[in-house]
C-alpha cells in the first residue's frame, strides 16, 4: 500500500482544494494548464531517472534545456529551416553534450557532480553567446507553434510526449536486460562489473539520454512559449531532482523509477496550483515543494532504516 | 596464586616490570570457541610475539585488549591493577596503543594532520592552530623513530614503511598519558620485503625506550629475528610461551600446526597418481602487485585449491585471473584468451568468479535476491529483447530450492539474508550459467556449518559436471575436503603442490609457513 501513498496524497490534495476553491480548482482550464505547464519539467525529470538509476548525477540538464530553447527559437526566427530538422539538430546537440559529460566522467574519471556542473557553466556561456544576452522574439511558423500548443483529446500535445517518454523509459528499465544492468550499475558498480556488466557503457548511455531528453524538452518549451527567455531553463533543475527523489518512494519503492517520477511531478504541481488559486503568497510554492520532498523521502528512509533494498540517493 | 605465576614467569626471561597480565581469558562466538582460558603477559622493554594460524585466536585476543569484544571470563590487569578495556578511553589512559593492520591513515591529509587525528592540535589564542609548532612537533615525533621526511607531504604519496612509521608515531605520541604498551597487528602484511628491515629498526628503538610491544604475525622468520618471547596459540588455546632463543623455525611450525608431525621438510614424498584432465583454465606468467610469474592449469572436472598466507599472493590470484585487478601475463579458458581489465569478456569466455568480499564486490544490495541471482546472464529470459519475468521467477525459485536458500523468497532484499544464504545466492548466480571455469575466493567465509557443507557439495557437483574449479582459501580443512590438488602460494609464486592423498591440513599449513 505504501508504494502508492503518493497517489493517495495526490487525491487528498485534490479533495482539499476542490472544497477550498471549487470554482477555480475543479475546471478543465486548470487541468489543461497543469498538464501543459508540467510537461516540460516532467520530461526533464523522467530523462533524469536514467542517469540517477545508473548512479551518476546530471546537473547539466537545466542548461541543456535552456540552450536548446534559445537556439531553437533563434533558428526559427532567423532561418527558414524546417521544424523537424531543427528538432533533430537540437537533440543532436543534447547527444553531444551527453557524450562530453560521459567522456569526463567515464574516460577521465571526474566525479559526475563536478563534470556536469562544469558543463552547466559552459552551456550558460553558449546561451548568452547565441542570444546576445537578449530575449529572442519573432514570428514563429504555425508548424512550430502547433508542436507545442496543439490540443489532443482535450489535453495539450506536450503532455503526450511526456506520457510516451515515461512509458518508454519505464519499459526499458523494467523489461529489458539493459534496464536491469543499469540498476545494477547504480546499486553497486564494482559488483556489477564483476558480474560481467559493462558499467562504463551504461553510465555513458545514461548521460546521453538525459541530455538528449532535456534538449528535446527545450524545443517543446520554445514552441510553447513562442519566444526564448534566457532564464527559463536552469530553474527546471531543482523540480526535476525533487520529482525523481520523491518518485523513488512510489510505485517501485526505494528504486528510482519513471512512473513514480511522473506521479511526483503532478502531485507537486497540483499542490502548488491549488495554493496559487487559493491566493496564497508566492513563496508558498517553493516551501510546499521543499517540505513535501523532505517529508516524503525522510519518512521513507526512516521506515526502511537498516533494511533493504535501500538507498534513495544514487 | 597470581603472585606465584608472575614470579614463575619472571624466571624464564629477564625483563622489566610487568605491564599487562591476561589471566584465563575465554571468548566464544555462538558454538565456536575462539579463545579458551588463555594466559598472556607483557613486560616493559620486551617484544612479545603472538603467533598462530588463521582462526587460532590471536586477533580475538587483540580485539579483547582493544575493547572490541567483551571476554566471557578471565581477568586483565595493567601494571598491577584491574583493567577493563571495554570502558571508553581506558586503554589509552593506561598507556595501551594499537596499530591495526590497515594503519587507519587518511591518504588525503598530510603527515602533520594524520598525527593530529585523535590527539588534536595545540591551539593559540583565539583557537588558532600554529602550523609551525605542529610541524615541529611532528618532525620531533618522527625523528625519535629515526624518520626524516617532509611532514607536509600527503600520506598517500609516501612509501609503505613510512606510512607504517607514521601510524606507529601516532600511536606512541603522548596524549593523556605516555605509551607503555604498543600492539602491532600484522605490521608487515602489506610491506615490501626491502622495507621490513626499516620497520624492525623502529620497533627495536621503541623497545629500547622501555615500551612493551605485542607483535602479531604469522611470518615466523620475522618473529625469530625480532621477538624476545613468543606465545603460540592453536585453536583458541595457548600452546605455550617461549623465549625466542629457545625456538627455531621447525620447532615453531610444529607447535603452531600441532598434530605431532612426522615429515621434516614438508615436501610430499609420494605423489598420488595425477589424474588425466583436459585443461580448462591455462594461466601463464601471471604477475601483479604481489604475484610474480605464476603459471598454472586447471583441468575440466578438476578442483584445484590455492592456499597461502595473507600477503603470499593467494588473495590476489582470483581477481587477477578474472581481470578485476591489474595484471600481466596470459589467461585462457578452453583456448579462448581472457584479456586483463575486462570481466565482461571473462564471463563471455566461460569464467565465473565468486569474490571474497561478497558485500562490496559480489552482491548488489539495492537489488532483490532474484535480480542478484540472474545478473550474470539474462539471455535465457529474453524473448524479442523483452525480459520475461515469469520465466525468470520460476527459474530462480528452482535454484533457491536446489541450494536450500532460506527463506526461499526471491523478492527479499538480498542483505536481509544470513551470510551463508547470501553466499549461496552468489554461488547460484554462477552455477546457473554453467561456467567452464569457476574461481571461488574464500567461498565459505563467515558462513554457518550447514551452508558450508552445502557449498562444498555444490563445488564437487560443478566439477563432476565438467567445470574446472579453482578454490582460493585460508581454510585448510576446506581445501582438504574439496580439492583434487592444492597449490601453496609463497611470496607471490607457487611454492609447492600437493596431490590426491598427500593433501592434508598439516601439510598445507606447514608449506604455508615455510
Amino acid at each position: 500500500m505504501d508504494r502508492l501513498s503518493g497517489i493517495y496524497i495526490w487525491g487528498l490534495i485534490i479533495l482539499i482544494f476542490a472544497l477550498w476553491v471549487p470554482e477555480t480548482f475543479l475546471t478543465t482550464t486548470t487541468l489543461r494548464v497543469l498538464a501543459s505547464d508540467q510537461a516540460v519539467t516532467g520530461m526533464v525529470a523522467v530523462g533524469l531517472v536514467v542517469p540517477l538509476a545508473c548512479g551518476v548525477f546530471d546537473l547539466s540538464i537545466g542548461h541543456v534545456l535552456g540552450f536548446t530553447l534559445v537556439a531553437a527559437t533563434w533558428m526559427n526566427v532567423n532561418t527558414g529551416i524546417n521544424m523537424a530538422v531543427v528538432t533533430l539538430m537540437m537533440v543532436a546537440i543534447g547527444v553531444a553534450v551527453g557524450l562530453a559529460n560521459a567522456l569526463l566522467v567515464v574516460k577521465i574519471g571526474v566525479n559526475s557532480f563536478i563534470a556536469t556542473l562544469a558543463m552547466s557553466s559552459i552551456l550558460q556561456a553558449f546561451i548568452l553567446f547565441v542570444s546576445n544576452n537578449r530575449q529572442i522574439a519573432g514570428e514563429f511558423s504555425d508548424e512550430f507553434k502547433s508542436f507545442g500548443r496543439n490540443v489532443v483529446l482535450g489535453l495539450p500535445q506536450p503532455f503526450f510526449y511526456l506520457l510516451g517518454l515515461t512509458l518508454i523509459i519505464w519499459f526499458v528499465l523494467e523489461y529489458t536486460r539493459s534496464g536491469r544492468y543499469a540498476y545494477a550499475t547504480g546499486g553497486n558498480p564494482a559488483a556489477a562489473r564483476l558480474a560481467g556488466v559493462r558499467t562504463d557503457r551504461f553510465v555513458t548511455v545514461s548521460l546521453i539520454v538525459s541530455a538528449a531528453v532535456a534538449a528535446f524538452a527545450g524545443v517543446v518549451l520554445a514552441a510553447k512559449l513562442g519566444s526564448a527567455s534566457l532564464t527559463a531553463g536552469p530553474p527546471k533543475l531543482i523540480p526535476a531532482y525533487t520529482a525523481v527523489f520523491l518518485g523513488s518512494t512510489q510505485i517501485k519503492r526505494g528504486r528510482i523509477n519513471a512512473w513514480g517520477t511522473l506521479v511526483a511531478v503532478y502531485l507537486l504541481a497540483t499542490g502548488v496550483k491549488g495554493l496559487q488559486l487559493s491566493g496564497t503568497e508566492v513563496w508558498v510554492d517553493d516551501l510546499f515543494n521543499g517540505v513535501t520532498l523532505a517529508l516524503a523521502v525522510g519518512i521513507a528512509v526512516y521506515r526502511r532504516r537498516g533494511d533493504s533494498p535501500g538507498g534513495l540517493a544514487p | 596464586m597470581t603472585d606465584l605465576v608472575r614470579a614463575g614467569a619472571a624466571v624464564t626471561v629477564a625483563g622489566g616490570e610487568s605491564l599487562l597480565e591476561v589471566r584465563g581469558v575465554s571468548k566464544a562466538f555462538g558454538p565456536t570457541e575462539a579463545l579458551v582460558d588463555v594466559d598472556f603477559d607483557v613486560r616493559a622493554g620486551e617484544i612479545h610475539a603472538l603467533v598462530g594460524q588463521n582462526g587460532s585466536g590471536k586477533s580475538t585476543l587483540v580485539k579483547i585488549l582493544a575493547g572490541v569484544y567483551d571476554p566471557d571470563g578471565g581477568s586483565i590487569a595493567a601494571e598491577g591493577s584491574e583493567f577493563d578495556p571495554r570502558r571508553p578511553g581506558e586503554a589509552r589512559l593506561r598507556g595501551l596503543r594499537f596499530v591495526h593492520q590497515d594503519l587507519g591513515l587518511v591518504d588525503s591529509l598530510d603527515v602533520v594532520e594524520n598525527l593530529a587525528l585523535g590527539r588534536g592540535y595545540d591551539v593559540r589564542f583565539p583557537r588558532r592552530i600554529s602550523w609551525r609548532h605542529e610541524r615541529h612537533r611532528t618532525r620531533a615525533a618522527l625523528a625519535e623513530l629515526g624518520y626524516d621526511l617532509d611532514v607536509r607531504s600527503l600520506v598517500g604519496s609516501l612509501r609503505a614503511s613510512e606510512r607504517s612509521g607514521i601510524a606507529i608515531a601516532r600511536a606512541l605520541d603522548g596524549w593523556e598519558s605516555a605509551a607503555r604498551l604498543l600492539v602491532l597487528d600484522e605490521p608487515t602484511a602489506s610491506l615490501p620485503e626491502a622495507e621490513v628491515a626499516r620497520l624492525f629498526d623502529v620497533i627495536r628503538t621503541i623497545r629500547a625506550r622501555g615500551v612493551g610491544v605485542i607483535y602479531v604475525s604469522h611470518h615466523l622468520d620475522e618473529v625469530l629475528d625480532l621477538a624476545d618471547r613468543v606465545t603460540i596459540l592453536r585453536d583458541g588455546a595457548r600452546v605455550g610461551t617461549f623465549a625466542a632463543d629457545d625456538l627455531d623455525h621447525d620447532r615453531m611450525v610444529e607447535l603452531i600446526v600441532g598434530r605431532g608431525s612426522v615429515i621434516a621438510g614438508g615436501e610430499a614424498e609420494t605423489p598420488g597418481a595425477p589424474a588425466e584432465y583436459e585443461p580448462s583454465l591455462v594461466v601463464e606468467d601471471l604477475s601483479g602487485t604481489v604475484l610474480r610469474g605464476v603459471s598454472l592449469q586447471v583441468g575440466a572436472g578438476e578442483v584445484v585449491g590455492v592456499a597461502g598466507l595473507t600477503g603470499s599472493g593467494r588473495e590476489e590470484l582470483g581477481p587477477a585471473l578474472f581481470g578485476a585487478a591489474g595484471r600481466s601475463g596470459s589467461v585462457s579458458v578452453r583456448g579462448n584468451p581472457v584479456p586483463a581489465g575486462r570481466p565482461d569478456l571473462a564471463v563471455a569466455a566461460g569464467l565465473g568468479f565468486v569474490p571474497a568480499d561478497r558485500k562490496s564486490l559480489g552482491l548488489v544490495a539495492s537489488m532483490v535476491v532474484r535480480e542478484n541471482v540472474t545478473l550474470a546472464d539474462l539471455r535465457p529470459y529474453l524473448r524479442g529483447g523483452i525480459l520475461r519475468h515469469r520465466k525468470e521467477r520460476s527459474d530462480v525459485d528452482a535454484w533457491l530450492g536446489m541450494l536450500d536458500v532460506r527463506p526461499r523468497n526471491q523478492t527479499l532484499g538480498t542483505m536481509r539474508l544470513s551470510g551463508g544464504n547470501q553466499q549461496k545466492v552468489l554461488l547460484a548466480r554462477w552455477l546457473r550459467i554453467q561456467p567452464r571455469v569457476l574461481v571461488l575466493d574464500e567461498p565459505t567465509q563467515g558462513v554457518d556449518v550447514g551452508a558450508k557443507a552445502e557449498i562444498h557439495r555444490r563445488i564437487t557437483d560443478a566439477a563432476r559436471d565438467g567445470a574446472g574449479v579453482l578454490v582460493c582459501s585460508t581454510d585448510s580443512a576446506e581445501l582438504v575436503r574439496v580439492c583434487d590438488r592444492v597449490l601453496v602460494m609463497q611470496r607471490g609464486g607457487i611454492g609447492a603442490e600437493l596431490l590426491g592423498r598427500d593433501i592434508s591440513e598439516e601439510r598445507i599449513d606447514r608449506l604455508c609457513l615455510s
